[in-house]
């Protein structure tokens, strides 16, 4: 009759520590529990947490409303199930006393036997369609919350990538998900539907004797109040500590293993072996402690539960004892059912340990649309902290401005697309970036911009496009204020990046992202133009091929093909191509940039390259210093006027030899 | 339905056993509450004083809560056997890592590894401590009851013995529907499942596009989509639960029933059939609890055997102990070929070198560069042909004695979560601060240092200040430096991926650094090669020219080739 549930402490502990893996590793001494985390509730005090959560949630309780219906016989089907295990056994308990007074009819029975065979039958049935019910209510929720996180996230626009840092992010994002689907099934609905049970059977036995319901509404309050809360405190907050070890552990030791070959070379095996070990000392040492107090837990809670029956025993003999059988035929009903409802207790303590951890993810997804869309707001004020060092930490302030507000109201811009960067300057942080950079783009015009990384290329960029508007200055298309454009931008403005996204879907609809409405000939046509007709044949299912994974299946080359047709049909007047080719080998690297300035011959283009391999189909080269202009002209002008440039050429080449004096700076 | 590796465990044996005979006394314990409470149940309907069954009552708090003491015992002695199970499987991870090095974590991949690491061992800690109660559990607990059912009532007996290899079967049965089912919508269920991260990290595009607004229907859909897969998965998943419950409830329903007609017609007296009564759900217990939770075990399991591949593949004894090798004179490979997973890497691969010497391998991309630096750094061990060090013969070179002399220079440098000076002493931790200070300055170190808010200690790496990848170079080149011991260098695209003029910088930086040491230097950039003494030309995972640039430039065809695509 009891349930000797091992607690699974180590084995629950929520997996969204892979996610926060390998970045923003806490850097405190290993001893020192949690850094301090803005976002994360207090490990202590899981009744604040919930507090919290009644008042300030914004993700979860809209829900509740959701599907009102289904929710409700959710928890319906919930009590009943253990309900039904409980009647089958009280039922079974008076059938056989009653049959024990041996009575003249077994007809007498009637009622007692169709009981027990509706419970019988009813209990898995309806503990069946609970399941069903309760998953699929959360499940619908989670579209819900997919829905609505995806929104949040997205007015961080273009700079999602630079914000979250990618591994980080997305994983605590979908495991975030997760908690908060575990905190329906795991931890309200058992809770729930527990209290329901527990208050029902304290209701039931107040209408029989007043005592006996104080009695039981005491071991209710131990058994799913205290118990729980106690729990949810002390293991509850070594969870939390465990969870922040793990978070240091993943960090650390993704840096051991990344590292390996540095390691191996310098013979430092003992150093290697060790640097974790301290943080997993520390990690069993909490685990050891969380699985005692885990067994002494289960004790109380059976010794409490034991008293109850002994309890409920001696109630029922006061009550309806003193004679043989009759009424004593309900001694025997009452204490039998009473050992069913063990399974309503049992898992709640683990329930309340995870819910801190439900509730900290909670509490991270209601502060994403907050931040975001605070600093959607904060436009062109310059971000406040110091940017450099908190960029790819999580949702922090210290983003790049940005210019996306919902609505656009850019209906035309009269050609010639001429690109004016009026007096430019544009600050991160308190980092200049771009310094008072005056430049004029014609339309037509195939431009490459060069510069060592960090000198301000790819601002420049995201400046021309609107998505960051400068502090100073003006960046106008066709004289119309590029911040304008905002949802609009895509219209003129056609991006490459650097790594090229393929999403895991079929060839066709990552190629429709550029444009909806294109036929399959057109989809043919712009594949066959950018030389990957002879890759269509190849596939099996032509158009219909899924891509995996971010594209794992197509090469490099064939990878910046695909991107460069779906930019093609998005046939805007600009591209900007960001570092479009970094990843090639030198002869893909040729090819593709031969097939990328064939095909947008008519169009403006901005390369940003650090090679000088592109600088040959370019109109003009610019090169780019600590954010001002460097060097600015056609790349044969450059290569017979600029000492730098030609310097730069040759080594490029391979041709100049001498390189132990490279006293640049003399030569500029 | 039982694990063989999980039995084959280390010291399992003497766990198994304890287990056993805690799984017998809960089971006599069982008996023991039920006979208790049966009796004293018995007494009071026919009308006993409750005062009398006060002992009674005790001696059944006494069972309830004895049960769960043995069962922490129990808990106790898994909780600190799989502990330490767990802790020696985390060590022996680490130092097959060690001593395999990037040939085990390329095929492992190093989000996989430091994952069966962490977490991985954590299923099986969890697999063992919840899987060796249920299952002695299983064997024990019915087993006994069964006989004591028979011993009191022969017929609930019967109804017991019938049932339980009727859900047997049945769990056999719809596990496998539900493995079949799964299987048939698993590609297009995985997909769904990572729809919601790959839109996430597609945004920027979705946005370069102007989709993003639509998309979130799109995820809408999807989701909708997923769910309505996963639930269909769940009816079959579920159902098995479901079934083994019914035949639990439905049989506990049919011994109540039974015990109700014999006792009417008087073949039965009220104690036996209420003890009956009360042991049937328990009867049923362990295999109900064997049943849940089976997918958290499965986990567990999947972890136990692909950590078991990795630590079996492998000689466990670490390179420190091999034989010590001298410092390199001359070095030759004489048909040396590698494979791995039947594909041809390398073959027929004979070169010499000496010290001092600089070699350069430069072939088309997938011709088997990387590789070949690899064999040479000891970071992997040939599968077939000799080395040849100084006149000794050996079959690798994956020995701590030669690794500690190599320095080995990937294209992006790993720099370490640690501070710059640490970043820095890698190799040599004990370097003086003098020396430490005269490579900031060769390396130019000192404008980044002055612009770090700590200097020298700030930490840097991954996750914290970022450092361009001209200064992690620097670093790199720096940490080598440092290192007294080190007698040969080997570059793999060391600058491919830089800036022209950070890399220009850099040349300048690296040429010295490379005096009087053995240098291998994987590149395509064909300006590297005019600073070495030798060229290996690889194509086809082979050599297939070797010379001085001047040689090649004029005497070789597929050189010449290749310098022409490079362009």
């Amino acid at each position: 009759m009891v349930n000797n549930r091992s607690s699974k402490f180590s084995h629950s502990a929520p997996s969204s520590d892979v996610a926060s893996a390998a970045s923003s590793a806490p850097t405190s001494a290993p001893t020192s529990v949690p850094t301090p985390d803005p976002t994360s509730v207090p490990a202590s005090a899981p009744t604040s947490a919930f507090a919290w959560f009644i008042k300030h949630d914004s993700w979860v309780k809209p829900y509740f409303a959701y599907y009102k219906k289904t929710l409700f016989l959710a928890l319906l089907l919930g009590t009943l199930s253990i309900g039904f295990a409980a009647a089958l056994m009280f039922t079974a308990g008076w059938l056989i006393a009653g049959s024990a007074e041996m009575p003249y009819s077994i007809l007498l029975l009637n009622l007692p036997l169709l009981f027990v065979r509706i419970f019988g039958v009813g209990k898995p049935v309806i503990r069946y369609a609970e399941r069903l019910t309760s998953h699929n209510w959360v499940f619908k929720m989670t579209s819900h919350l997919r829905k609505r996180l995806f929104e949040a996230l997205n007015t961080n626009g273009v700079f999602f990538k630079s914000t979250h840092r990618l591994g980080d992010a997305l994983g605590l994002l979908a495991e975030d998900i997760g908690h908060i689907q575990n905190l329906y099934l795991r931890t309200i609905f058992p809770t729930v539907i527990a209290w329901i049970i527990g208050l029902g059977l304290v209701i039931g036995l107040g209408c029989f004797t007043w005592w006996i319901a104080l009695v039981f509404l005491l071991l209710v309050v131990i058994e799913m109040g205290v118990v729980p809360y106690v729990s949810a405190l002390i293991n509850g907050a070594r969870q939390q500590q465990r969870k922040h070890l793990t978070t240091q552990l993943y960090a650390d030791l993704t840096d051991n293993i990344i590292g390996i070959s540095d390691w191996i070379s310098s013979g430092r095996e003992h150093d290697f072996m060790n640097r974790t070990q301290d943080v997993l000392d520390d990690m069993r040492h909490i685990e050891r402690k969380a699985h005692r107090f885990d067994r002494n837990r289960d004790l109380i809670l059976q010794f409490v539960f034991a008293l109850g029956s002994v309890a409920i025993f001696a109630w029922a003999a006061w009550y309806f004892g003193g004679s043989v059988g009759g009424s004593s035929n309900w001694i025997l009903a009452f204490v039998l059912g009473y050992f069913p409802l063990i399974d309503a207790v049992t898992p709640l303590p683990q329930a309340a340990t995870e819910a801190s951890a439900h509730f900290d993810a909670i509490k991270r997804m209601n502060n994403i649309g907050t931040t975001d869309s605070k600093t959607a707001e904060s436009k062109t004020h310059a971000s406040k902290s110091d940017s450099k060092k908190s960029t790819g930490k999580k949702t922090t302030n210290s983003k790049p401005s940005e210019s996306k507000t919902p609505v656009s109201t850019i209906t035309e811009i009269e050609p010639p697309y001429t690109i004016k960067l009026d007096n430019v300057s544009f600050c991160y942080g308190a980092t200049p970036l771009i310094e008072n950079l005056s430049l004029e783009i014609p339309q037509g015009q195939h431009l490459v911009l060069l510069g060592k990384s960090g000198t301000g290329k790819s601002t420049l960029a995201s400046l021309i496009r609107g998505d960051l508007v400068p502090q100073h200055g003006s960046v106008t298309l066709g004289g119309l204020d590029t911040r304008l454009l905002k949802d609009e931008a895509p219209r003129w403005f056609g991006v490459i990046q650097q790594q090229t996204y393929l999403f895991n879907t079929t060839l066709r609809e990552n190629l429709l992202l550029g444009k909806p409405e294109a036929s399959d000939q057109q989809l043919i046509d712009i594949l066959d133009s950018v030389g990957l007709s002879a890759l269509l044949k190849r596939l099996d299912h032509g158009l219909d091929t899924m891509v995996d994974e971010a594209g794992k299946q197509f090469s490099g080359g064939e990878r910046h093909r695909i991107a460069l047709a779906r930019v093609l049909l998005q046939d805007c007047p600009i591209i900007i191509l960001d570092e479009p080719t970094v990843d090639l080998d030198p002869k893909t690297e040729k090819e593709v940039l031969e097939t990328i300035f064939t095909t947008l011959r008519d169009k403006t283009i901005i390369m940003i390259t650090h090679h000088l391999m592109g600088a040959d189909y370019a109109d003009r080269i610019l090169f780019i210093q600590k954010g001002s202009i460097l060097m600015d002209g056609a790349p044969e002008h450059l290569k017979e006027t600029n000492r730098y440039y030609q310097k730069l050429w040759a080594f490029d080449k391979g041709l100049s030899i001498n390189t132990n004096s490279p006293t640049t700076s003399a030569d500029r | 339905m039982i694990d063989k590796a999980l039995l084959s465990l280390p010291g399992m044996k003497k766990i198994l056993l304890i287990s056993i005979v805690i799984a017998l006394m809960d089971a006599l314990l069982i008996v023991g509450q039920a006979l208790l409470l049966a009796s004293s149940l018995t007494a009071i309907w026919y009308g006993g004083a409750l005062i009398d069954q006060v002992p009674v009552l005790i001696a059944l708090v006494i069972c309830f809560t004895t049960r769960q003491v043995i069962a922490n015992i129990r808990s106790k002695q898994l909780d600190a056997y799989s502990a330490h199970l767990a802790d020696s499987y985390r060590s022996r991870l680490l130092q097959q890592a060690f001593n395999q090095g990037p040939s085990l974590l390329q095929k492992q991949g190093t989000g996989n590894f430091t994952t069966l690491l962490l977490e991985g061992v954590d299923q099986i800690e969890g697999y063992i401590r919840l899987t060796v109660p249920k299952l002695t559990a299983l064997f024990v607990v019915p087993i006994i009851l069964l006989i004591t059912i028979f011993a009191f009532d022969w017929i609930s007996g019967l109804v017991g013995l019938v049932v339980f290899p009727a859900i047997i079967l049945e769990m056999i049965l719809i596990g496998h529907t539900a493995k079949i089912e799964a299987g048939k919508q698993h590609s297009e269920y995985q997909r769904l499942s990572n729809h919601f991260i790959d839109s996430l990290r597609g945004l920027d595009t979705l946005n370069y596009f102007g989709q993003d607004k639509e998309h979130s229907n799109r995820i809408f859909i999807a989701s909708e989509k997923f769910r309505k897969a996963t639930m269909r998965t769940l009816r079959v998943a579920i159902l098995s639960g479901a079934v083994l419950d019914a035949f639990s409830t439905i049989s506990v329903a049919a011994i109540a029933v039974l015990l109700g007609f014999r006792l009417v017609d008087g073949s039965i007296t009220l104690f036996p059939a209420l003890f009956v009564l009360i042991l049937a759900p328990d009867y049923f217990r362990p295999i109900r609890e064997f049943a849940s939770d089976y997918h958290a075990s499965l986990e567990g399991k999947n972890a136990l055997a692909s950590l078991q591949a990795i630590l079996n593949q492998y000689d466990e004894s670490s390179t420190a102990g091999m034989p010590a090798l001298p410092a390199v004179q001359t070095l030759s490979f004489n048909q040396v070929n590698y494979s791995y997973d039947s594909y041809q890497a390398l073959s027929d691969i004979s070169f010499d070198a000496r010290a001092g010497e600089h070699i350069g391998i430069v072939g088309p991309s997938g011709s088997g560069k990387s590789t070949l630096t690899h064999l040479i750094a000891g970071l992997a061990q040939p599968s077939e042909g000799t080395i040849t060090l100084n006149d000794t013969p050996v079959s690798t070179l994956q020995n701590q004695s030669w690794q500690k002399q190599v320095v080995y220079l990937p294209q992006n440098p790993y720099i370490f979560h640690a501070s710059l000076r640490d970043n820095l002493t890698f190799y040599q931790p004990d370097a003086a601060e003098e020396d430490i200070q005269r490579v900031i300055k060769l390396m130019e170190l000192d404008e980044l240092i002055a612009e770090l808010p700590e200097g020298m200690d700030t930490l840097i790496g991954e996750g914290e200040r970022t450092i361009s990848g001209g200064q992690a170079q620097r670093i790199a080149l720096g940490r080598t430096m440092l290192n007294k011991d080190c007698h040969v260098l080997i570059f793999d695209e060391p600058t491919a991926h830089l800036d022209i003029e950070t890399e220009y910088e850099l040349k300048s930086k690296m040429l010295p650094l490379m005096k009087d040491k053995l240098v291998f230097f994987a590149t395509h950039r064909l300006h590297w090669l005019a600073n070495m003494d030798r060229i290996l030309v690889l194509g086809n995972h082979s050599i297939s020219d070797e010379g001085t640039l001047d040689y090649l430039s004029h005497n070789s065809t597929e050189f010449r080739r290749l310098i022409q695509e490079l362009g």
